[in-house]
């Protein structure tokens, strides 16, 4: 299922967040989305699964409307989102995250998050709380995968986290891509860590997009930080 | 004994309250001031209904408690789909407006109150079978609230009270399920009110000010937020004790003010002291 964006502006009040934005994402690729705080990134993450109510242009997906102002109608097209900071039920355990999660879907897909993060299972019974950073991205993650998604959304999913805790989690964000076929589409602020798991990036400055290519490419850019 | 009937009727319908508001605050974490005022609309429509058109009483009964919870929904929509906060607003100015459109009403007995409220029951037994109806409509509201917060429902509650964005981004609408634990608590709310009213057989708007909000608030708060069986203790003891002083010989003058200063001196011990209040949940670690 392809993201299509087309001509997406936002504004907060008289601050334009993101302006006449188009990019299409095909189904089973991996995208990062870079740029400087404020740049727009969750912006277009916001717009593209519809949480801004106030967004001009049109974003669909698979074909269908993605409906400005109902998220929860529009994940349930197959977009998985996760936000930043707000991606896991804490006062619950791993697992009742999981089932909730799954709730409107496949609760039984359970053993298939847990095959894909182990740890998880280990921690099946602790609140999700007091998992370590790393866990709860992955907890995140895998409360993602119950919904079953044709593309997911992940907003700083590596914010606060060890280097070798987002290498793990790059890791897996590739064995799901890979085994599932599930697009993703992650914003970033390290442009470094992220490249290696992508096949391509596109970099926002000031609410415009000002470069879409293969990550292989802006890898080996030697102005690199010229563009942000 | 008469005595005895009409405590054990102010526990079964303080129960009902607390239970209900309960699953507004402590379940869903809407904050409302205006419970008791379902409890009037319920009590008045049930009443007006019955005295002026002639509907049978379990009826009427019927049609306050779903007056209650339309308009429960016609409250909570508009203020929940943009955030919690304006719930609590609105409730305040739906609290201190009803108040005084009801003492503008003549079919609503204006100022003065309406009396002559038929009785659901008459006869000897009266007051026993009254007994029955309240004692076994606050089990059954009590019975309802744990099934509601219990298993899979009750965990989709809990994860949009924990974090709504969260929940949202994962394909629920919060919306609709705040929308629905409001309605549902305001129609048992409302319930209790159109039992009253044809218990009391008077109804006047006094008896729904603020000072109500706050007595149930107590009673949920020193029973024990987002428990089940918290709101029952809160409105046994809260119910209790009034009852108590009025056997010490004090002046009127001073019992009123005494009553007030215990519920508040109350809710502060309890914020202090134990804010998880007397039945506290176990906390997994």
């Amino acid at each position: 299922m392809t993201l299509s964006l087309a001509n997406v502006s936002a504004r907060y009040g008289k601050l334009t967040a993101l302006a006449d934005v188009s990019l299409e994402v095909p189904a089973g690729a991996r995208v990062a989305v870079f740029g400087h705080n404020g740049a727009g990134k969750t912006t277009l993450l916001k717009c593209a699964v519809g949480a801004l109510p106030d967004m001009q242009g049109e974003v669909r997906f698979g074909g269908e409307r993605v409906e400005p102002g109902a998220v929860y109608r529009n994940t349930r097209h197959g977009i998985g989102f996760v936000p930043q900071g707000h991606n896991v039920f804490k006062s619950l355990d791993v697992e009742r995250n999981l089932t909730i999660a799954g709730l409107l879907h496949d609760a039984g897909y359970v053993s298939e998050v847990y095959s894909l993060f182990p740890i998880l299972k280990d921690r099946r019974a602790q609140l999700a709380g007091s998992l370590s950073g790393g866990q709860q991205q992955m907890l995140a993650l895998g409360m993602a995968l119950m919904t079953q998604p044709k593309m997911l959304l992940l907003d700083e999913p590596m914010s606060g986290l060890a280097p070798v805790i987002v290498e793990n989690v790059f890791e897996s964000l590739v064995k799901i891509n890979r085994s599932t076929g599930t697009a993703i589409v992650i914003v970033e602020q390290n442009v470094k860590a992220t490249l290696p798991s992508v096949e391509r990036a596109v970099i926002l400055k000031a609410g415009r997009l000002v470069w879409d290519g293969s990550s292989d490419e802006l890898a080996k850019k030697e102005d690199l930080w010229a563009w942000f | 004994m008469e005595y005895i009937y009409s405590v054990l009727i102010l526990i079964g319908i303080n129960i009902i309250m607390a239970s209900s508001f309960n699953l507004i605050i402590g379940y869903g974490g809407l904050i409302s001031i205006a419970h008791p005022i379902f409890f009037a609309l319920a009590g008045y429509c049930s009443a007006i209904v019955s005295m002026k058109f002639g509907v049978p009483i379990p009826l009427a009964i019927v049609l306050g408690t779903l007056f209650s919870t339309v308009l429960s929904v016609a409250l909570s929509l508009p203020s929940l789909r943009v955030s919690g906060d304006y719930l609590l607003i609105a409730s305040i100015g739906f609290q201190l407006g009803f108040v005084e459109v009801i003492k503008n009403i003549e079919a609503a007995g204006a100022a003065s109150g309406l009396t002559g409220i038929p009785a659901l029951y008459s006869g000897p037994l009266r007051s026993p079978a009254f007994v029955v109806t309240i004692l076994a409509v606050a089990a059954l509201v009590v019975w309802l609230v744990h099934r509601m917060t219990h298993g899979d429902y009750g965990r989709a509650i809990q994860a949009m009270r924990d974090d709504e964005e969260c929940f949202t981004s994962l394909g629920r609408n919060a919306t609709a399920i705040k929308v629905a634990i409001f309605a549902v608590g305001s129609g048992v709310a409302g319930l209790a009110g159109a039992l009253y009213a044809h218990y009391s057989q008077f109804l006047s708007p006094e008896q729904f000010g603020i000072i109500q909000s706050g007595l149930i608030l107590t009673m949920v708060v020193v029973g024990g937020m987002g428990t089940t069986w918290g709101p029952v203790v809160g409105a046994l003891l809260l119910t209790a004790l009034p009852q108590a002083i009025t056997f010490v010989n004090l002046p009127t003058a001073i019992m009123a003010p005494l009553q007030g200063m215990i519920y508040t001196g109350l809710v502060l011990l309890f914020l202090f002291v134990r804010p998880q209040g007397l039945m506290a949940k176990k906390v997994r670690q």
